[in-house]
């Protein structure tokens, strides 16, 4: 993996189009996940709802999106800086907080902001921690995972 | 939170913890070679089935905690995954914790717990 120095305007597009794409999908994923489980419920330890689960297209479509968000890390990850990147992963948080206002209804309380504002400064630290790290090396298994290291060689 | 939904919470964070703990044991075996062969080794081990079952089984319990709690609060408490594994990273693979990095940990747990705590 080579750690390429952003310069030109076309490499901030890329990863900016990129990381947009990205929370596109992340965001794709988590709202079928939840319309999976709306769809599937009461939750139960049984075949019967795992059956529920897979009889609906929600699921399907959020394992399209995981599909989609795992092509667009791997072509990212060819070029971004793990500090940055590793906040673009957590990133969704934001846009899932707003699907779930505007498709769900879901009221985004004083309390929910907050505590939203108070993780994505801890991601902020744990990104500025991040930047220098070279994946393969130094950098946490959590950064790893998220950078699919692991299916990269 | 309910004690069935603090349940599917602390599933949800044991499998997605073991599973990435999993993946990284059978990354990092320096016996994988590389490419095909690479896979090829690593298929043979166990580590990367337990891994993709700890992650089969974490989307299982994932889907059941969303269909009891709002997605916007959720997917906040989600975010103690990331310092779980850190952790773990930690404890079983001596990852240094830089002090920017436990700063960060300290303040995603607590905006964790100030979602969790809300009711």
């Amino acid at each position: 993996m080579s750690a390429h120095t952003p310069t030109s305007a076309r490499t901030w597009r890329f990863y900016l189009g990129g990381f947009a794409l990205l929370m596109v999908f992340d965001t794709l994923v988590q709202v079928s996940f939840k319309l999976t489980g709306t769809h599937a419920f009461p939750p139960e330890a049984s075949w019967a709802w795992v059956l529920r689960i897979v009889g609906h297209p929600w699921i399907y479509i959020a394992l399209i999106g995981y599909i989609g968000s795992f092509f667009t890390w791997m072509s990212l990850l060819k070029y971004a800086p793990i500090g940055p990147a590793f906040a673009a992963t957590h990133l969704d948080v934001v846009s899932v907080m707003l699907a779930s206002a505007w498709i769900f209804h879901e009221a985004l309380t004083p309390v929910r902001l907050l505590g939203a504002g108070v993780i994505m400064l801890g991601i902020l630290c744990l990104a500025l921690a991040e930047s220098g790290a070279h994946p393969e090396h130094d950098a946490p298994t959590e950064a790893k995972g998220a950078l699919g290291v692991m299916a990269g060689d | 939170m309910s004690a069935l939904i603090a349940t599917l919470w602390l599933i949800n964070v044991s499998l997605d913890t073991g599973g990435q703990l999993a993946f990284k044991a059978a990354a990092s075996d320096p016996r994988a070679g590389d490419g095909i062969a690479r896979w090829r080794y690593m298929a043979s081990r166990p580590w990367l089935w337990l891994g993709l079952l700890a992650y089969a089984l974490h989307l299982l319990s994932w889907i059941a905690f969303l269909s009891l709690v709002d997605l916007s609060k959720g997917i906040l408490l989600a975010s103690i995954n990331m310092v779980a594994i850190m952790i773990a990273g930690r404890l079983l693979f001596r990852e240094k914790l830089s002090p920017l990095r436990v700063v960060g940990i300290l303040l995603v747990s607590a905006g964790v717990a100030i979602v969790g705590a809300s009711g």
